[in-house]
This record gives C-alpha cells, sequence and structure tokens, in this order.
C-alpha cells in the first residue's frame, strides 16, 4: 500500500467528522445568515434576505459598541496572558522548592469549567459578601462594585480571562522552552551576550512559532467568551462587558432572531479568520528577499 | 532512555511518497511567498472587507453593491494571476 493512501486512510475518520460537525454547520450557519429567520414570529419561515442582515450589521451601533470593547478586552487580556504565562513558564524551568506544587496549583484553573469561573468570580466580587471588595475596601478604601462601575466590571473580566487562560500559555511555552537546544544559549553566553540580548535574539525567535500558535488560540477563546462573562455581570453594567458572544447570544436566544445572530456570527468568524491571518503574515510567513 | 530513542526505526512520512508534486510557490507584487490559494484567500477576504465598507459609506450614497462586486472581482484576477 502505498503510504500516501494509507495515510489518507488513517485521515478519513477525522474528514468525516470535521466535514459532518464542522464544516456542514459552517455552511448553515452562512446559509442562515442570507435569511430573515425568526421560528417564533407570525412567519416563522426562514425568508430569502440577500445580504440584508449584513447590511443591518454596518449601521447596528450595538453591535459596533460590543466590538469595540470585544477588541480591547482581547487585547488586554491575551497580550497579559502571554507576558504572565512567558514569566510564569521561565519561572517553572528553574528549580525551586515546591516547584512541582505550585505548577500543579496554577494548573488547576483550567479544569474549571467556564460557568463555574463565572459563578466563582461572581461570588468573589460581589459587594458585601466578595473577598475582593472586601480587601479593596480594607486595604486601599476602594469601593468595589461591578454592579455599577463599567469600568470595575471591564477590569475585573479581563482579569478573570487571565486567571482562568493564563496556565494554558504557560504549559504550552514550558513545552516550548523545554524543546530548545542549549547549544545557541551557551555560545551565546561564551561570546558575552546579555539576558536581555539572549532572550531577545535567541529565545524568542526560536519559540516564536509556539507563541504564536498560543496567541491564536487564545485569540480565538477570546473574541467567542460567553458563558463567564455571562454568569459574571450579564454583559453589563448598561453594554460595559456585552462582548461580542454575549451580543450574539442574547440576539439568538431571547430575540429568537436566527438569521441576524447568524450573520454576526459569520462577520466575528471573518474578523477573528483576518486577524490571525494577518499576525501570521506578520510574525511567520517567509518574505521574499529584498531587491538590491 | 539514548540507546531507546536509536532503536526505535525511522518513522514513516505518510505525506511524502516521493511522488507528490510541491506546492507551486509565487514571486509577484504581494510582498510574502504566496501559492494560489492564499492568494485566492486574500482576494476573498478583501471582497468581504470592501462589501462591508461599501454598505456602510458608498451605498447610502446611491452606488450599488453590485459595483463593489465588479470591482472586487477585478482585484481578484489581478491578485490571483500577478501577486
Amino acid at each position: 500500500m502505498k503510504s500516501n493512501t494509507f495515510g489518507w486512510i488513517l485521515l478519513a475518520p477525522t474528514i468525516v467528522v470535521l466535514f459532518f460537525f464542522g464544516v456542514l454547520p459552517f455552511l448553515y450557519v452562512v446559509y442562515v445568515s442570507f435569511h430573515q429567520w425568526n421560528p417564533f414570529a407570525a412567519n416563522p419561515n426562514m425568508i430569502y434576505n440577500a445580504a440584508g442582515n449584513f447590511r443591518q450589521i454596518v449601521f447596528d451601533s450595538a453591535f459596533l459598541a460590543s466590538l469595540g470593547v470585544t477588541v480591547a478586552f482581547v487585547f488586554f487580556a491575551v497580550l497579559t496572558e502571554v507576558v504572565v504565562g512567558y514569566v510564569l513558564a521561565q519561572a517553572f524551568m528553574s528549580d525551586f522548592p515546591g516547584k512541582a506544587f505550585f505548577r500543579t496549583i496554577h494548573t488547576l484553573p483550567l479544569i474549571i469549567a467556564p460557568i463555574i469561573v463565572g459563578s466563582i468570580w461572581k461570588l468573589m466580587t460581589t459587594p458585601s459578601i466578595g473577598i475582593i471588595p472586601h480587601l479593596l475596601q480594607s486595604s486601599v478604601g476602594f469601593d468595589l462594585n461591578i454592579g455599577q462601575s463599567a469600568a470595575a466590571a471591564f477590569i475585573i473580566t479581563i482579569t478573570m480571562d487571565i486567571w482562568h487562560w493564563t496556565p494554558l500559555v504557560t504549559l504550552t511555552l514550558i513545552a516550548a522552552l523545554v524543546s530548545l537546544p542549549p547549544d545557541p544559549f551557551e555560545q551565546a553566553q561564551i561570546d558575552g551576550a546579555g539576558k536581555w540580548q539572549i532572550f531577545w535574539h535567541i529565545t524568542l525567535p526560536m519559540i516564536a512559532p509556539a507563541v504564536m500558535a498560543t496567541v491564536f488560540i487564545r485569540l480565538m477563546d477570546a473574541l467567542r467568551i460567553v458563558d463567564e462573562v455571562l454568569m459574571l455581570t450579564g454583559g453589563g453594567p448598561g453594554s460595559a462587558t456585552r462582548y461580542i458572544g454575549v451580543h450574539i447570544f442574547r440576539e439568538v436566544f431571547p430575540r429568537t432572531n436566527y438569521g441576524y445572530g447568524s450573520a454576526i456570527s459569520v462577520v466575528v468568524l471573518y474578523l477573528t479568520i483576518v486577524v490571525c491571518w494577518l499576525l501570521y503574515t506578520g510574525m511567520l510567513a517567509p518574505r521574499k528577499p529584498r531587491k538590491g | 532512555m539514548a540507546s531507546k530513542i536509536e532503536n526505535i526505526e525511522k518513522p514513516i512520512d505518510i505525506l511524502d511518497d516521493g511522488k507528490a508534486p510541491p506546492i507551486a510557490e509565487k514571486s509577484g507584487f504581494l510582498p510574502i511567498e504566496t501559492n494560489w490559494f492564499d492568494r485566492l484567500f486574500i482576494s476573498v477576504v478583501i471582497w468581504v472587507a470592501m462589501s462591508l465598507l461599501w454598505f456602510r459609506f458608498v451605498e447610502p450614497m446611491g452606488l450599488s453593491i453590485w459595483i463593489s462586486n465588479v470591482i472586487a472581482l477585478t482585484l481578484a484576477t489581478f491578485i490571483i494571476a500577478k501577486g
């Protein structure tokens, strides 16, 4: 048997499953996005709307506002997760007492379901019973109320996401750092390179593919955050934490506006792909040699 | 451990049967090396972006979305051929 045929046979189950559970639903969402469809309206049938939903999206101030806060959320959350994750990965690369214990403890948030994370943080941030408002009040006199302060709610959702997902970044970066060959580092040290130079010219270029893969995963996850935020703030106060996932949820489920919700989903998918592609092209794609 | 690793036979590369044609990378006006699928992808991305921006800023002035589609199609042909 040719090795190529053998490869396709091995891939076949995955391709079949991906087609039925990934490609077909995606095509159906694209199909629905070109229709008006509210199954609980006077006319429950799908009505072909051409690009009407997309025409509506670009003028939808709630959608555009939600896109704005989502971009801010993703930027701060993912950037902080990568930086903190790298620092923790470097810390776990060196030996210290209780390393295995701390590594286990720091990985625990990963195994908690997002809805539980949301409820834990809701308990911790509820004024009068939460530990965080209590500590902030007793230490610096700050009155934290995420039900009233838009900025506080926004920062707390970012903090929650960082707490939940930094361990994933740490684990992937530990895997990347462990796989690095020691020779370039030894040679750099012999040549008298400083820590910053070693990081910038050796470590970072060598772990760049792992960093980018992690950023892509986190970017896609952060862009579609729903359950944690829905549990913690419900998208409020006002629309301060009404991220795009929450916006789609509210459009599709309480308002049963399936056509418009699908159109928003398609636009968000488009934006996610474009952002990831731009990041990949900017950081990793092979460039043409300069002439002259 | 090292001896165990040495004893492992060379793994089968299921993607390389020695006959598969290499993907043709092209050097056009785009600043990155691309194959035809990359250039098709770039064209679709530009088409969608143009359509959404057209809906928002140009269509209210009375110009049909079909003008945007024709421009995008022309651009796509150019990118795929020369990109």
